[in-house]
């Protein structure tokens, strides 16, 4: 009855029984104990997100199929509200500039320049000194990061240099990503500078004694990146990942507080770079 | 516009169809930044599509605009949160405002007041649906749900417009709750090749 197969049933076959939720997950069918069994699966499993992605843009499609005009009553009463609603903050402080989609980009340089200017990011103002693109967007998520967390970067100066050179370089590219069980993940990646960037924001907390634990995969094998440091204010300061290889993913785990030798629990973000 | 509820709209681009402008993700983005003016072009562009959803999930009227009123606030409180990157903001709306309805739906209270309702509202509901149902994008999605196996079709639109859960699409329909599961993934992949959804 209940879809949980018996122990005998290999690793692969309760994969492809967790895959089947697929379709009742995008239909919004699911009880809260199987959706979220379903959503772990998900963070673990880009294509299982892939195709999660393709259903709710068709449930999307049936949604449209059955508009119908409301009344003009139900405008009035949601504008009356929203003068008195206060909107949530974003997850993180920015958003990815995926190139002209996004009409703002102007105000995004006018607040880096504006931090910059203030002079309260050491590390930032080479930043400023490139033109507009995507890693500015990026600095201002890590920019607002680093003034939470000043002390911290100036205490080391080496890993400061390899996060400038990162942001700067002019092919880095950032990427948010949801993290399983909540919170969100932000990565600033350069071929050119063979390195990443790792940043999150409004991670669960976690048990004393655990913390989170970042990995490359890949051909190579197992690397441990380290331990994200301690949030402040939600937010963990940049970690610095270099020596990447082609197909490796990004993967974070909860692990003793020490760290690891290799991943011991189920990761709640698996990224292929 | 008259005050006629659940009268159909003609959208001159299906979301996630060719042509299908990004500017609606763009608008919600500025939205998020407190622009109450982005906003009002967000409700032109997704207030049809919530309202629609909603009373189709309802029946109820006046539920229905309950609904979605607090459907189209989560949009303005949330807005700063869209992810472009997981999705269009058409499916980010659909999410929500299908959640806002299933949530209503699985209230005891509600289900209650739904099963009083919908004797009265059943003409009314069958006009409507038929009116929607033979205009505007309907057309392409009601020829490509005919596609499908009739076990597909009858537990995808039980699970989506009926507001049911897969053990219930299960139970209303007699099948094994595996079954129902599969027929739902396989319904979708399906209608989403035949709808072109990238």
């Amino acid at each position: 009855m209940r879809s949980f197969p018996g122990r005998n049933h290999s690793l692969r076959l309760r994969r492809a029984d967790l895959h089947t939720l697929a379709g009742p997950y995008a239909l919004n069918a699911l009880p809260p104990r199987d959706r979220e069994r379903f959503e772990r699966h998900l963070a673990a499993c880009p294509a299982c997100a892939e195709e999660v992605r393709g259903l709710r843009e068709t449930t999307a499609r049936l949604a449209a199929a059955t508009a119908a005009a409301p009344t003009d009553r139900l405008k009035e009463k949601v504008f009356a509200e929203v003068t008195r609603t206060r909107q949530l903050p974003p997850v993180s402080a920015g958003q990815p500039a995926a190139g002209s989609r996004w009409l703002a980009a102007d105000r995004w340089v006018a607040a880096v320049r504006r931090r910059v200017r203030s002079g309260r990011q050491p590390w930032a103002r080479p930043v400023a000194l490139i033109a507009a693109g995507a890693f500015l967007v990026a600095a201002v998520v890590f920019g607002s990061m680093a003034l939470i967390t000043q002390h911290r970067l100036s205490q080391a100066q080496a890993g400061d240099h390899m996060l400038a050179a990162v942001l700067t370089a002019p092919d880095a590219k950032m990427t948010d990503t949801a993290v399983t069980g909540g919170g969100t993940a932000t990565i600033v990646m350069s071929h050119l500078a063979d390195a990443l960037a790792f940043s999150s924001a409004h991670l669960p907390g976690l048990p004393a004694g655990k913390a989170y634990e970042l990995w490359l995969m890949g051909p190579p094998g197992e690397r441990s990146v380290g331990m994200l440091p301690h949030p402040a204010h939600g937010m963990t300061s940049p970690v610095v990942a270099t020596g990447l290889h082609s197909g490796d993913m990004v993967e974070l785990t909860v692990e003793p507080a020490g760290g690891s030798p290799h991943p011991t629990s189920a990761p709640v973000l698996l990224m292929v770079l | 516009m008259a005050d006629v509820p659940g009268r159909p709209v003609r959208m001159d681009h299906p979301p996630g169809g060719p042509g299908w402008p990004d500017e609606l993700g763009a608008l919600i983005k500025l939205a998020g930044r407190g622009d109450e003016q982005a906003f009002s072009a967000v409700y032109e562009q997704v207030a049809p599509t919530v309202f629609g959803l909603v009373l189709r999930v309802l029946r109820d009227p006046a539920q229905a605009e309950e609904v979605a009123q607090e459907v189209l606030l989560d949009v303005w409180r949330t807005a700063s949160r869209f992810e472009p990157g997981r999705g269009s903001a058409q499916a980010w709306v659909a999410t929500i405002a299908h959640r806002r309805a299933v949530d209503r739906v699985r209230s005891a209270e509600a289900s209650a007041r739904r099963d009083d309702q919908s004797a009265a509202q059943q003409t009314d509901y069958d006009t409507v649906a038929e009116a929607v149902e033979a205009k505007l994008e309907s057309e392409r999605v009601r020829r490509c749900l005919g596609t499908l196996t009739e076990l597909q079709r009858e537990s995808i639109v039980l699970a989506y417009y009926g507001g049911y859960s897969y053990r219930e699409v299960a139970d209303l329909l007699g099948t094994a709750l595996g079954t129902v599961k599969t027929r739902m993934r396989d319904g979708l992949i399906r209608l989403r090749d035949c709808l072109g959804v990238t």
